[in-house]
């Protein structure tokens, strides 16, 4: 379970990102955020693993202080946390099947990684992983010479491959189509539902937030304005948390396909 | 996910890395084979720390830094230092028109391509060798001989990484301009006045700045060999075993160098600022005889 | 040029921009640095006159280089060879100890201000002085021959590999280092795997061009003793045997131009 205790995050420059927050997440949950941005929705997120140091209260995860953590222990966390990026933050240069290992490190010795000289188990992971998201046949090629969704699912099996107890996706689909939006987002609830990890996913486009999030959690201006779930969340209750009203760019626009063409 | 997605793909093969495996099989050879015909005995490896120690503790530490032997060391510098400016101002001042001739865009193919191949045979020729072997001879050692040849020596290599360095950056105008010179009647000096340099000279500039900054590296060392400037103190130090001397010069040489380099890189930065150009990421190795503007300060003798 | 002064109103026409006082300050100091530098009594004495004069002089010295000794070439295999090697090693060693160097240079990958300052403070130290000048202090300290040339080429691959490898991993996409840092990666592991495989190519790049400076480099290192084809060139100017020395010339030049080629093509297929 991930708590936060009054987490308040404010920069160097005197911008509060967090006030105050608290809030429970039960193991298993698939939560959405959404909010304008520079809510506070990154913040909140990287808050979880530590990314982005709370300057007041706490988070904790499965009862461990994040903000406690020495670097070591701060890592040992890190290791159950798996983490999506909005630019994918893939090594372009390097191949699919060491992306997912990256997954690995944690576990992996030190020299073992310099070299990399991954136990077989390790990779026998990370090709299960790859299973999981369906491109395993691309394992040996360039991460660059991959589409924008299958870089994403690629970030999604390195985040498997950590084996964890949660996964954290900050804008996982701004970057891609709305097909392949769709596509990853069910990839994620599929996960969410098959292996009950906690997933948190920030989200920009409201009428996916309101498909995929069994709860839904509103940030404005640092602070949280809205918990409730998916089927709630109206467009009343998106333009309480906006603050304004809704625009065309506020919705993706394209339904998910019927058929669960993959 | 359809059923199809669902059955279990099939896993693929890692690839063979062949090409890799001889490379590095290769390299490997080459380094053994070097390591072990070269004609080095083991134990005066062994006693290399000892050495080094040994030396690095009589120049700077035995009777701490000689301050009496300064002021020599600092007109060796300087000594240094002028033949550094002037043999940078030749090589700045004779590459300028030779760097324009060789530019493909001012003097088409062939006449740019002879005249590239002669810089490159100028820039191929390492200052040291150019002053032992052409100047020296010349113009004789003793007084203001030898820095008269450290001088040539170093202007006339310059010459030859500046006019290269000139020729690309002419190579890469913007043709607007140049193009209204031309078609406004100008004549081909009046062209290259108006139309070229405006937009190349800011980064020659920084060019002819950074060659000085390597210059001073070379022009220090080049006394080793009799063309004036703190290296022929230096020598002489080491010849007769006057660390400390060698000390106090090394110093000088490392205080003198490292100012010069900041107060020059400022100048180099707010030039290339000032004039708005777009900013040289002025590290950039291009190709394998690109030496100079770029990587580093290579020694003396690989200018 | 013409104002319609009736439609815009009375626009004065402006006065020119005075010229910045720096550019007028820049170039006064410059023309007297340069009469400073070339004077008789506080410079070294340079002038116009002297070049021409010295030619005649330089022209019968020249000619003397022709034609090339070439019976003197044999001699000079073992010593060009010598000088290969000694290229090869340093190369080797250099750009190898350059890596991790180069890595404590950057703040990316040294978050330790202390660390990062006092590596590019040595840095910046060992790059102030030629290769040559840490050759002859290398002869006096381990003797002659080719270990103190490789030593100091060794030093002068360091200065060059790893200012120029700090600056391209200054400049790497922070992206990957996010997510080793996400996964709970150590620093080593984020610099082998998030660093390591961005710069790669430019590392290959530098150390070729590395390798062609120490090839050009150790063939004088000789001059002062540190062993390679430098040394024939000490003793054939010691007796004047200008044909010799032709002969040295022509083999330093022809041997970097192979070896440029060769790089130019190990480059194409490297990257």
């Amino acid at each position: 379970m991930i708590r936060f205790e009054n987490a308040s995050v404010t920069y160097p420059g005197g911008v509060e990102a967090l006030k105050n927050v608290t809030l429970e997440i039960p193991d298993g949950q698939m939560m959405v955020i959404v909010g304008l941005s520079g809510a506070g929705k990154s913040t909140l997120i990287r808050a979880i693993n530590g990314l982005v140091p709370l300057t007041g209260g706490d988070v904790m995860v499965d009862g461990v202080s994040v903000r406690e953590a020495k670097p070591k222990q701060l890592r040992e966390i890190r290791s159950k946390i798996g983490m999506i990026f909005q630019t994918f933050n893939l090594v372009k240069r390097t191949s699919v099947l060491n992306n997912v290992l990256m997954g690995r490190l944690h576990g992996a010795g030190t020299m073992r990684s310099l070299l990399g000289w991954y136990k077989p188990v390790d990779i026998e992971i990370a090709m299960q992983s790859l299973e999981r998201v369906g491109i395993v046949e691309k394992a040996y090629v360039r991460a660059s010479n991959l589409s924008g969704g299958q870089m994403q699912r690629v970030g999604i099996a390195r985040a498997l491959a950590q084996e964890p107890t949660t996964i954290l996706a900050d804008e996982p689909v701004a970057s891609l189509d709305p097909p392949t939006s769709h596509v990853v987002m069910r990839d994620l609830q599929r996960i969410n539902r098959e292996l009950n990890i906690t997933t948190i996913v920030n989200l920009h486009f409201l009428d996916l937030a309101k498909v995929y999030g069994e709860r839904i959690i509103g940030m404005r201006n640092g602070e949280l304005v809205y918990d409730g779930t998916g089927a709630q969340a109206d467009e009343r209750v998106f333009r309480d948390i906006y603050g304004r009203s809704l625009t065309a760019d506020d919705m993706m626009g394209q339904d998910a396909p019927a058929a669960a063409a993959g | 996910m359809s059923a199809q997605a669902t059955a279990r793909r099939a896993r693929p093969a890692a690839p063979p890395r062949r090409m890799k495996l001889i490379a590095t099989l290769a390299l490997i050879a080459l380094v053994l084979w070097s390591a072990l015909t070269i004609d080095i005995e083991i134990d005066r490896i062994l006693r290399l720390p000892e050495g080094l120690g040994l030396i690095f503790y009589r120049m700077f530490l035995e009777k701490g830094p000689l301050w009496s032997y300064f002021p020599e060391a600092l007109a060796g510098m300087i000594e240094s230092l002028q033949i550094a400016w002037v043999g940078t101002i030749i090589g700045a001042v004779l590459s300028l028109p030779l760097g324009l001739v060789g530019a493909k865009n001012v003097s088409g193919g062939f006449v740019s391509n002879a005249v590239r191949q002669v810089l490159n045979a100028i820039r191929a020729v390492p200052e040291i060798l150019l002053a032992v072997v052409v100047f020296i001879p010349i113009v004789g050692i003793g007084g203001t001989a030898s820095a008269y040849a450290g001088t040539l020596a170093i202007g006339i290599h310059s010459i030859g990484t500046l006019g290269k360095l000139t020729a690309e950056v002419v190579e890469g105008i913007d043709p607007g301009p140049v193009e209204a010179a031309r078609a406004a009647g100008g004549a081909p000096a009046q062209v290259q006045r108006w139309g070229v340099l405006p937009q190349v000279m800011p980064e020659i500039v920084a060019f002819w700045l950074y060659r000085f900054e390597i210059n001073i590296r070379a022009s220090a060392i080049l006394g080793v060999v009799g063309a004036g400037g703190v290296g022929d103190a230096l020598n002489q130090a080491m010849i007769f075993r006057r660390f400390d001397r060698a000390g106090m010069i090394i110093i000088v040489i490392i205080v003198a160098t490292i100012l010069i380099d900041y107060v020059s890189g400022t100048l180099r930065r707010r030039i290339i600022q000032g004039a708005g150009a777009k900013r040289i990421h002025g590290e950039e190795i291009e190709e394998p005889s690109f030496v100079g503007a770029g990587a580093g300060k290579e020694g003396s003798g690989s200018g | 040029m013409t104002a319609s002064t009736s439609s815009l109103g009375a626009t004065q026409r402006p006065a020119k921009p005075r010229r910045s006082p720096w550019t007028i300050i820049a170039i006064g100091a410059f023309l007297v640095i340069t009469w400073w530098a070339a004077s008789e009594e506080f410079g070294i004495g340079f002038d116009v006159v002297r070049v021409v004069n010295n030619l005649t002089r330089g022209a019968s010295i020249l000619a003397e280089f022709f034609p090339p000794n070439w019976s003197y070439l044999p001699q000079t295999y073992g010593p060009m060879l010598e000088t290969f090697k000694m290229a090869v090693i340093a190369s080797i060693i250099g750009c190898g100890v350059a890596l991790p160097v180069s890595f404590l240079a950057s703040r990316v990958t040294t978050p330790n201000l202390a660390i990062f300052l006092a590596d590019r403070g040595i840095l910046n130290v060992i790059r102030a002085l030629p290769d040559l000048l840490y050759a002859l202090v290398f002869v006096s300290a381990v003797g002659v021959g080719p270990l103190p040339g490789i030593m100091a080429l060794v030093l002068f691959n360091i200065g060059v590999v790893a200012k120029l490898l700090s600056e391209t991993v200054d400049g790497v996409d922070p992206g990957p280092i996010e997510a080793t840092d996400a996964a709970g990666g150590n620093r080593t592991q984020m610099v082998r795997w998030a660093v390591l495989p961005q710069v790669l190519p430019n590392y290959v790049a530098y150390s070729l061009y590395v390798f062609e400076l120490n090839i050009r480099a150790s063939a004088v290192l000789g001059i002062v003793g540190a062993g390679g084809i430098g040394n024939n060139i000490n003793t054939v100017r010691r007796f004047f045997q200008y044909d010799n020395m032709s002969v040295i010339l022509i083999e330093i030049f022809v041997f970097v131009f192979i070896i440029e080629l060769i790089s130019i093509w190990l480059r194409r297929r490297l990257v």
